[in-house]
């Protein structure tokens, strides 16, 4: 008696559902990991006050000019944070991330109470290089649970040129 | 079985297919998106990518208008071809080379220079020529043609990365204005990535399937295209790269170092195992669409390889962070770790289907020169079929040809091969009932394989 050849088409279709599992898999851990680090619905109600961005001279510590949006590469800058405008109920911290998503800066986490004497927050060069990287850099106040930023309480985005 | 029987089975379709319908929605869709990115981004954004966006579209109507030319040359008007494929060279040239200015230009060329352009672009053509023409030559039964390889390469190069320009610094400038800095935005990013890059690349691979059926026959030419494309895309995106870092890196003293490292990850290290290997899961998808009886099926096969690419996309840019690299010599070896444990299992995946592919067109051409051989019509001669079911003792007869009568023995013998094994794909294709071309079709096949004996005679 002969027997039916099964198509070897249905076998790649099979073996393509397999991977489409898999992938499935794969795009679900990702959606995990983006709601876990991002939850939807966890505010704390409040607003942090960022002063500016500034100039700013490392060897006095002190910001000066304008509140600026750009820099050049060789500037040094720092943002100035309200924080007493925050309540002490909360964790927070600020941070400097670059164009890489490298942090750069940093101040806290802590109790905004804590943290009034650290106002002004430089971004700092990557290591071992003389300049800031170009492209765009986020400073964010944030609060934070556990070890966990969970809510962006007040943010600027500051341009930093090419040339 | 009788000619009526055949000609029953398979009728004449009356007008074009509807695909071509579907493939002209595609393209206007493609068109739509592009004009609507473009003149937004420039009026809400006015960045960088705005400005080149404008200037991006003229290279885009390049493009198309030459893929429009090029395609009336194969299918219309081949008594005219060579002019028409001139037309559509000079064309893709212009926007080629438009395009390379204004991205260059408007980018990277006030930091990085136009010298340092060209020098990355001159590392990366021996690669990405090397890359297409293993990728080209995997299909060992029935080559591609040229022009299309080029074709989708030249897609994932130009169309596919303006697309992406766009549709990510929407999504960019959204997210980091919105979300928390972290993984968590580094997993929205990558879910960016994944889904804008992969669909514009795929588009490429879909529209050949629609419009160049007669070039598209299973699984084995998906992969070959999606992997096409997704060297023009690595081609253009290591361009991009190697020029930024070295922008960034040159006042540092350190800008070649970084360039080169980019070259190497990407055009050594990841030439088959990112881009590639991403797009040929699309094609991949749509290749085993091609062959399958039902249009359910076939849907759910072609969502199936754009969701694994989207997903082997993703898993790479968002995970990457969890592999870091130390800046020592151990670091040379994680580099190499990291993309073999990250993309290799894709790639393996990829090689999977492409080895069942080829598995099952072999033996299916070979049955079908076999009752070619039986019925006798001369197209396929009896003693032919066990050469030209095995591409070396193909060549191995070419090369026989080229020591009797020279170089045009062995080229006219090569477009005999091809003919016949033409229509050993026409026949599997007729009696798997895929075909929308006339038995007509096959017959003349049968015809020019008799000339084509002729002219390789010797």
């Amino acid at each position: 008696m002969a027997t039916a050849q099964r198509d070897p088409v249905v076998t790649l279709y099979r073996t393509l559902l397999v991977y489409g599992l898999a992938a499935l898999v794969i795009l679900t851990a990702g959606l995990v990991e983006f709601l876990h680090f991002e939850p939807f619905g966890v505010t704390a109600g409040v607003r942090a006050n960022i002063a500016g961005v500034y100039a700013y001279d490392p060897s006095t510590g002190q910001t000066s000019g304008p509140d600026r949006s750009t820099f050049t590469r060789s500037e040094q800058f720092a943002a100035v944070v309200n924080w007493s405008d925050l309540p002490d109920s909360i964790t927070v911290q600020a941070v400097w991330y670059d164009s890489f998503g490298n942090i750069v800066g940093q101040d806290g986490p802590g109790k905004p109470s804590d943290l009034n004497s650290h106002r002004i927050i430089p971004a700092e060069k990557p290591s071992g290089l003389k300049l800031h990287l170009p492209g765009q850099y986020i400073f964010a106040v944030e609060r934070v649970q556990g070890d966990q930023p969970v809510e962006v309480l007040a943010r600027r985005l500051i341009e930093v040129e090419r040339t | 079985m009788n000619v009526m029987a055949r000609r029953a089975a398979n009728p004449r379709p009356r007008g074009r297919p509807a695909r071509y319908l579907l493939a002209a929605v595609i393209a206007g869709v493609v068109v739509l998106v592009m004009v609507g990115n473009s003149v937004l981004d420039y009026a809400f954004l006015d960045t960088i990518p705005g400005r080149t966006s404008l200037y991006g579209l003229i290279t885009v109507a390049l493009v198309a208008l030459a893929t429009f030319v090029g395609v009336r040359a194969f299918e219309r008007d081949p008594d005219q071809r060579s002019r028409h494929l001139i037309r559509a060279g000079v064309l893709l040239g212009f926007a080629a080379l438009l395009w390379l200015l204004v991205s260059d230009a408007f980018l990277f060329a006030g930091a990085a220079g136009p010298m340092v352009a060209i020098a990355c672009a001159a590392a990366c053509i021996p690669t990405t020529a090397f890359g297409l023409f293993v990728v080209r030559r995997i299909d060992r039964n029935e080559k591609e043609p040229w022009r299309l390889v080029l074709v989708s390469a030249a897609w994932g190069a130009i169309v596919a990365t303006s697309l992406v320009i766009w549709g990510e610094s929407f999504w960019e400038a959204i997210a980091v204005r919105t979300l928390v800095p972290g993984p968590g935005l580094d997993a929205t990013r990558a879910f960016s990535a994944g889904l804008l890059e992969e669909l514009g690349k795929g588009t490429a691979v879909l529209l050949l399937f629609l419009v160049m059926r007669n070039e598209f026959d299973d699984v084995v030419d998906g992969i070959v295209y999606g992997a096409a494309v997704g060297l023009g895309f690595n081609f253009m995106e290591t361009l991009t790269y190697m020029t930024n870092l070295y922008a960034i890196f040159g006042p540092e003293g350190a800008g070649g170092i970084a360039a080169g490292f980019q070259w190497y990850a990407r055009q050594v290290l990841g030439l088959f195992m990112g881009h590639a290997t991403y797009t040929a899961f699309v094609g991949a998808g749509i290749g085993i669409a091609r062959q399958l009886p039902s249009r359910r099926q076939k849907v759910i096969a072609i969502i199936t390889g754009f969701l694994v690419a989207i997903a082997a996309h993703f898993s790479w840019d968002a995970w990457l962070a969890f592999f870091p690299i130390e800046t020592s010599v151990l670091g040379l070896i994680e580099v190499h770790l990291r993309t073999v444990v990250m993309t290799g299992p894709f790639t393996a995946g990829v090689v999977a289907l492409l080895v069942l592919g080829l598995r099952s067109e072999s033996a299916a051409l070979s049955e079908q020169l076999r009752m070619e051989a039986a019925v006798g019509t001369g197209a396929v001669l009896p003693e032919e079929v066990d050469i030209l079911t095995n591409p070396w003792r193909r060549f191995r007869e070419r090369l026989r040809a080229l020591d009797r009568r020279g170089i045009g023995a062995y080229v006219r013998l090569a477009r005999l091969q091809a003919a016949q094994l033409d229509l050993a794909m026409e026949r599997w294709h007729r009696e798997r009932q895929e075909l929308d071309a006339p038995l007509e079709a096959e017959e003349e096949l049968r015809g020019r394989i008799q000339t084509l004996r002729q002219q390789a005679a010797f």
